[in-house]
């Protein structure tokens, strides 16, 4: 048993960093907080199942043009909203949630709701590990959050695209003063943040079905995990996934799975009393202790 | 090269630049020399464009409103209204004030950051003259932009703004905060730049003492408005100047 929660924990861990990483690279770079997130999350498992079901598309096209569409949408919301209210926070939070509301309640009312809304898994297999039976979807989604973080962290490091975004996130009137559009950078971090919003959808809804409810917990799991890492740092996104990953796994073997859903609660209070910039934002500690 | 007429710029009803003519040559070092609000920065920043930037955004949130009048022409082109992005494309670069760097990126990435419009053929070569203009910047290559000293930040500042590769580089306050030594090798250091690579230099600054004598020509700027110009050697031998920034 305690392998096997070893395991799964790890697998959880994945999946909550590939949840957070899009929420954390929008604010991390553009300072805008995506309430929308969640409901991008949703509206690509929507639109992956519609293109699979009613236009009869391939799986793999299928997901490819929702993760697009996804980002042309965050581009569309930056540039005819955020546009007009960044900077200013409580009008960022309200609008996205707004229009991440919107889009999740009307699946609802549109009645897509119930089991036969899923996603075939990529590859329907299993394997014995150490043990403990896992299924190929869940290696996919090891491995993919790997490769995901790696090429992430590629991307942000070695190409002028990438340096600009890091430029932007630290000092943005330093970072214009060299030729880089802020408004471009930022409605590419927010496309970015839907794309990864996508990506994570098509590699995790196959586990079970898509809820329109589902929406809100993913947005809450992106925000602990925000939250207990510090805000804007992706070393910290990791980090704090783990912790979450593997209290809530062991949380539900040792204690009670109803308790799972306390445990990133009780995480993110704790972390706001003891460190309230998460546990590696150290640049805004800084600037709070001034 | 550079040609500024009648410039007036409004934050709300506040006039920061009134009325300011100024001329610019190619090859040129020209001091904008000031105290504390004179109105120093929003010259440059007008001049960079980012005046354009901080409108356009105050705007959109319903903020300050910003007004500018007058006329900015380079190398006889009307840029007034032009966007920061536009403008460094024409070869204009500014560096701000207080040592802009990346705080959180190490020095080569932050010169890296700064070649956003540059291929990286470019990039590495003009890395190398950076180098060779500040040699102290080489051995702290890999370290964070944010844990160097004020006068590091300045050079690296400078650096960055060469990576651009400007025809016209603006300076504002590069003295500011730097103990005497390093004053002086920044000041070296501009005057290398000017020489070698022909870059025409806008800097503004408060001490007029060690920046008097390296310019060809100075605009005194007192509440946004020009009271004196001259070459450096006429201002340095003004008693006005000699008694407000000397203290004689």
């Amino acid at each position: 048993m305690f392998t096997g929660t070893i395991i799964y924990a790890l697998i959880n861990s994945v999946i909550l960093t590939l949840i957070a990483i899009g929420f954390n690279l929008t604010f991390g770079i553009s300072g805008v907080a995506n309430f929308a997130y969640g409901a991008f999350y949703i509206l690509s498992a929507y639109s992956t199942w519609i293109m699979m079901h009613s236009f009869h598309l391939p799986y793999f096209v299928s997901v490819m043009i929702s993760i697009i569409l996804t980002m042309a949408l965050g581009a569309l919301m930056y540039q005819l909203v955020l546009k007009r209210v960044r900077g200013q926070a409580i009008s960022e939070v309200i609008a996205t949630f707004g229009i991440g509301l919107a889009i999740l309640e009307l699946f609802r009312y549109l009645g897509f709701v119930g089991f036969e809304y899923n996603l075939p898994p990529f590859i329907d297999s299993s394997y014995m590990i150490l043990g403990t039976y896992v299924d190929m979807q869940r290696i996919l989604i090891v491995v993919l959050g790997v490769i995901i973080v790696v090429l992430l962290w590629l991307f942000t490091h070695n190409t002028s695209l990438g340096l600009a975004f890091r430029g932007i996130a630290q000092d943005e009137r330093t970072a214009l003063t060299f030729g880089i559009d802020s408004d471009k950078i930022a409605t590419l971090a927010v496309a970015l943040g839907a794309g990864f919003a996508a990506i994570a959808a098509s590699i995790i809804i196959p586990l079970g079905s898509i809820f329109p409810s589902e929406g809100y917990d993913v947005l809450i799991k992106a925000l602990a995990v925000c939250i207990i890492g510090g805000l804007g740092s992706t070393g910290g996104v990791i980090v704090a996934s783990f912790l979450i990953g593997f209290a809530e796994r062991f949380t539900d073997s040792y204690i009670g799975s109803h308790w799972t859903m306390i445990v990133s609660l009780a995480a993110i209070l704790i972390v706001l009393v003891v460190k309230p910039s998460g546990l590696f934002g150290k640049q805004k500690e800084l600037e709070e202790r001034i | 090269m550079l040609e500024v007429k009648e410039l007036m710029v409004f934050f709300e009803n506040a006039l920061a630049v009134n009325g300011l003519n100024l001329t610019v040559n190619k090859g040129e070092i020209v001091g904008i020399i000031g105290s504390n609000s004179a109105g120093k920065t929003t010259l440059m920043n007008t001049l960079s464009g980012l005046i354009i930037d901080m409108q356009i955004k105050e705007k959109r949130r319903g903020g300050e409103r910003i007004s500018v009048y007058g006329k900015v022409l380079y190398k006889n082109e009307d840029i007034t209204y032009l966007k920061p992005e536009e403008r460094v494309k024409m070869g204009i670069v500014l560096s701000r004030e207080r040592h802009p760097i990346f705080p959180e990126s190490s020095v080569l990435e932050n010169m890296k950051i700064a070649g956003y419009l540059r291929t990286r053929k470019e990039i590495k070569k003009t890395m190398q003259y950076v180098f060779e203009l500040f040699p102290a910047l080489i051995k702290l290559k890999k370290r964070k932009a944010g844990f160097l000293s004020g006068g590091e930040q300045q050079m690296l500042a400078i650096g960055m703004a060469l990576i651009v590769q400007p025809e016209l580089l603006l300076l504002d306050e590069p003295l500011l905060g730097l103990s005497p030594i390093m004053q002086k090798s920044v000041v070296d250091a501009i005057k290398a730049l000017n020489k070698s690579s022909g870059i025409t230099v806008i800097l503004s600054e408060q001490f007029a003492r060690p920046v008097l004598p390296m310019i060809d020509k100075g605009y005194v700027v007192e509440n946004g408005m020009l009271s004196l110009s001259g070459t450096g050697e006429e201002l340095m031998n003004n008693p006005e100047i000699k008694a407000a920034y000397f203290g004689v």
